[in-house]
């Protein structure tokens, strides 16, 4: 058990990546050009009225005053007031986490779902017609942008087939679901054709490979050696390159969600750029910093969980 | 021998490449009788393991296939049998092991699992059962704890242990025949001969026939009853394994024998120590209770103090120049550490290492610059330790701009001498590594270590992955560029009877300790430490009547050195 030690330690070492970040996005965050009062008050913006916002939100401090603001304010649970929205950022992000974590979870569900069956097929008929197609989609996957998958799912699945909904998210679990069928599916799709190819190859190698002879020579039916022998070792890395990717994932959220109309973070991020809601920006690229972080620990549990050799 | 088993007759198999068919396996044909061990004897390329393969059908590609002949067992011909038949006969009539037991064996699955697993699909029976006898088979393949070590993964093991649970996963099924291939060759020389030792216990207490490939002669000797000679694909003889050993008929097979390097004509050649170097003032190289120390990786940022890793312990030796000094042990004795240590290759954590005066510790800079000018090593895989995108020439020439010895107009002849020196053709300078041979490219490793006039050449396992007839061509190389050259030499290697054959002093290492130095002759003919006597012993001779070391007790599993556990490359 010694070797799961590190899921007691490693949270410690976060700590000083978590303060790197929230400095690096302050930082960046006040480098937009605009300024968030003029933005508030729109036409209605007179110097005396923008100095009275700035006053009310802190924006006349100089910026390291700021970030220790924001520090001790962290520290008491509040992330600073949204100017658009007029309520704690915490609370604001809270409201949109739910559609955009069931968003992650289906697409790598089901980018899964679809990379294991195929990357197998490909990998087992190794040069043959089934692996020529295989690679012949992934390959046209990965030159498709996001965006554009998403409005061809949406024409032909919502508006041809009316099939499923075109945006909008559910009021309860089933409608939810049903809501993020075809969000999540155009996330996997790209997604998956990375995985494909990761792990075509590792299961091309792992089947030529010795431990696959060494199963075939005691007699274990190719099915045994594939499924026992072969997939167990081909996953490690792909666990690895999943973990990789997260923030790939949550980039793509981020459009998806834009596209779907979804109530989620990725849309909230977007407006608070465009109205430079500071403290919305800041505080949603704080979460998504924590996520990746959060992803790549849980991929190191995994790794450490399927293969016995590594010692985080 | 009693009626055969296993009959092969007049087998052929065809590899269909780009430019037309090539027979790799030619009319072949042999038996194996019952309770018999059959030694298949070859270098690199003979067919010897691609042989076996045929015999169960799992071709190591595709575009091979026996295109003629039959594999006679219990009277039906298995190269006719459908898919799942010959799957019936894998493992459960013949059970195969390998070379390389960390790559064959499952590194995800505990290894009382990867037993269990056989059983369980080839008897049908459940998890319990399987278990019951996994745990059975573990006991005779020589695991001291085995409801413990059931549980335990490929990597938690040593070499030999894991040769051990190869032999255990091979033997869950209860085949009546075992193909070894290369089963020992990894392995240290102690611990092979606990491995051999255990085939041949198995072969007592289960009857079974074993077929032995393998490239050295010493262990066809001391456990074979036959021995078939393979070259190209072509049986060359066959035989009981005195006649063959005795009288070679083929002239291929004289040359194999000769080229043993135990065979006492090899040994009598070993040079008598060198008076005058010895009497000459300064060593060459001073090393002066040396300790080198690792951090051991991997540790927990809580887990109390740093904990480290000693691969050399207080080492103390002086080289005098000319002289030529074999440094033996098994992996895990720090011999390479020392090596590279002596070059300046390793951080030194204490203690003192001077090269020609000059203090690697104290005035590194300069020891640097005069190490980098005058020595050179040459490395065990002669393709990796080459660039492949490189012609020798070009190679050559980089090394001599570099070192700026030789004018640059002058630098293609100095390349064509070198070529000269080791026994290469002028040619083999517009070649590059991959349309070359094993021995080719090891030669132009030494032509490399040599471009630089080095006072001192390190040669860290040089040979370990070459043919025997080669290694003997390497080494009879070395023996004549150190007269001629008046070379300073250190032969790291854990085959003791080449360093035997080649060197002046040998010094044997044990756990990063000297246990013993001496002449060559003088330690070999009376060890004075157990651990040499052990060493030596364990040599397989090619003289049958020299038994192997009786066995010894399973080695424990040892997860506290890290350097035994997942040893160096050998």
């Amino acid at each position: 058990m010694h070797r799961y030690k590190f899921v007691l330690y490693r949270p410690l070492q976060f700590l000083p990546v978590l303060l790197g970040i929230s400095i690096i996005t302050f930082v960046l965050v006040r480098l937009i050009p605009g300024d968030p009062a003029r933005v508030l008050l729109g036409t209605k913006s007179t110097p005396a009225a923008i100095a009275a916002i700035r006053a009310q939100y802190g924006l006349d401090q100089p910026i390291w005053l700021q970030y220790l603001y924001f520090l001790q304010n962290l520290a008491h649970g509040e992330m600073g007031k949204s100017i658009l929205y007029k309520i704690d950022v915490l609370r604001l992000i809270t409201t949109r986490i739910e559609p955009t974590l069931a968003l992650v979870l289906c697409s790598v569900l089901l980018s899964l779902v679809i990379a294991v069956p195929l990357a197998s097929l490909a990998a087992r008929s190794n040069g043959g017609p089934a692996d020529h197609a295989v690679r012949f989609i992934s390959t046209f996957g990965i030159g498709f942008p996001p965006f554009w998958l998403a409005l061809m799912l949406i024409i032909f699945f919502s508006v041809r087939l009316d099939l499923f909904p075109v945006s909008g998210y559910g009021e309860n679990l089933a409608d939810k679901l049903y809501h993020l069928i075809l969000p999540s599916l155009t996330i996997a799709l790209s997604l998956s054709t990375v995985l494909i190819r990761s792990l075509r190859t590792a299961m091309i190698a792992e089947l030529k490979g010795d431990l696959a002879t060494a199963a075939r020579a005691r007699g274990m039916p190719e099915s045994v050696v594939f499924w026992r022998h072969v997939m167990p070792n081909s996953l490690v890395p792909t666990v690895n390159l999943l973990a990789v990717n997260i923030g790939w994932l949550i980039g793509g959220t981020v459009v998806v969600e834009s596209v779907f109309a979804l109530p989620g973070m990725g849309q909230l991020l977007v407006r608070a750029i465009f109205s430079r809601d500071y403290m919305v920006v800041q505080g949603v690229a704080m979460v998504f910093a924590c996520a990746t972080v959060l992803v790549n620990f849980i991929a190191d549990i995994v790794t450490v969980a399927i293969d016995p050799r590594v010692k985080q | 021998m009693s009626e055969a088993l296993l009959s092969v007759r007049d087998l052929s198999v065809v590899f269909s490449g780009e430019d037309g068919p090539r027979t790799l396996i030619d009319n072949l044909s042999f038996d194996l009788g019952k309770g018999e061990i059959l030694g298949l004897v070859g270098e690199s390329g003979s067919g010897k393991s691609l042989t076996c393969r045929s015999l169960v059908r799992l071709m190591p590609s595709p575009k091979l296939k026996i295109t003629a002949g039959t594999v006679t067992l219990d009277g039906r011909d298995i190269t006719q049998v459908s898919e799942a038949e010959i799957r019936s006969v894998r493992g459960r009539d013949i059970g195969m092991i390998f070379q390389n037991p960390t790559s064959h064996l499952d590194p995800l699955m505990r290894i009382g699992d990867q037993i269990a697993e056989g059983i369980r699909v080839h008897r049908g029976v459940d998890g319990k059962e399987a278990r019951a006898v996994a745990l059975d088979i573990l006991a005779q393949v020589g695991f001291p704890h085995p409801s413990r070590q059931y549980n335990g993964y490929p990597h938690e093991f040593s070499g030999g242990m894991r040769q051990r649970a190869m032999i255990g996963v091979a033997l869950s099924c209860d085949p009546r025949i075992l193909i070894a291939d290369e089963p020992t060759t990894a392995l240290d020389v102690t611990i092979q001969a606990q491995i051999l030792r255990l085939l041949m216990d198995l072969r007592e207490t289960r009857g079974l026939s074993v077929i032995m490939i393998t490239h050295d002669l010493g262990i066809v000797a001391q456990t074979c009853d036959r021995i078939a000679v393979l070259r190209h694909g072509r049986l060359l003889e066959i035989g009981d394994k005195r006649d063959v050993l005795g009288q070679p008929q083929h002239p291929y097979t004289q040359n194999l024998i000769a080229s043993h390097p135990s065979m006492p004509a090899r040994q009598g050649t070993a040079v008598a120590p060198n008076d005058n170097a010895a009497s000459k003032a300064r060593p060459l190289i001073e090393i002066d209770d040396l300790h080198v120390r690792f951090p051991v990786t991997g540790r927990a940022l809580f887990s109390g103090g740093p904990r480290e890793f000693s691969a050399v312990k207080g080492v103390s030796l002086q080289v005098m120049p000319g002289e030529t000094v074999g440094i033996v042990g098994e992996s895990g004795s720090g011999k390479s550490t020392l090596a590279r240590a002596l070059l300046g290759l390793t951080p030194i954590s204490e203690g003192h290492v001077a090269f020609d005066g000059a203090d690697i510790v104290t005035e590194r800079t300069k020891a640097l610059r005069k190490l980098r000018r005058e020595t050179a090593m040459v490395f065990q895989d002669p393709y990796n330790a080459l660039n492949p995108r490189l012609t020798i020439g070009a190679m050559l020439a980089e090394v001599l701009a570099v070192q700026e010895s030789v004018p640059k107009e002058k630098i293609p002849e100095r390349i064509g001498e070198l070529l000269d020196l080791v026994g290469l053709e002028r040619e083999f300078a517009d070649r590059k590594p991959l349309s070359m041979s094993g021995g080719q490219c090891q030669r132009a490793g030494i032509a490399r270590a040599l471009a630089v006039n080095p006072k001192l050449i390190v040669a860290d396992e040089c040979v370990a992955a070459l043919d025997v007839t080669i290694q003997a061509q390497i080494v009879d190389l070395f023996r004549d560029l150190k007269k001629r050259l008046n070379l300073t030499l250190l032969f790291i290697a854990h085959d003791l009877a080449i360093v035997r054959s080649l060197c002046e002093r040998v010094v044997v290492m044990y756990h990063g300790e000297i246990v013993e130095e001496g002449a060559t002759d003088k330690v070999f003919a009376a060890p004075r430490e157990a651990y040499t006597r052990a060493l030596i012993d364990a040599i397989p001779d090619i003289d049958p009547d020299k038994p192997l070391l009786s066995p010894k007790g399973g080695e424990e599993f040892d997860e506290e050195t890290p350097g035994l556990v997942t040893g160096e490359a050998t």
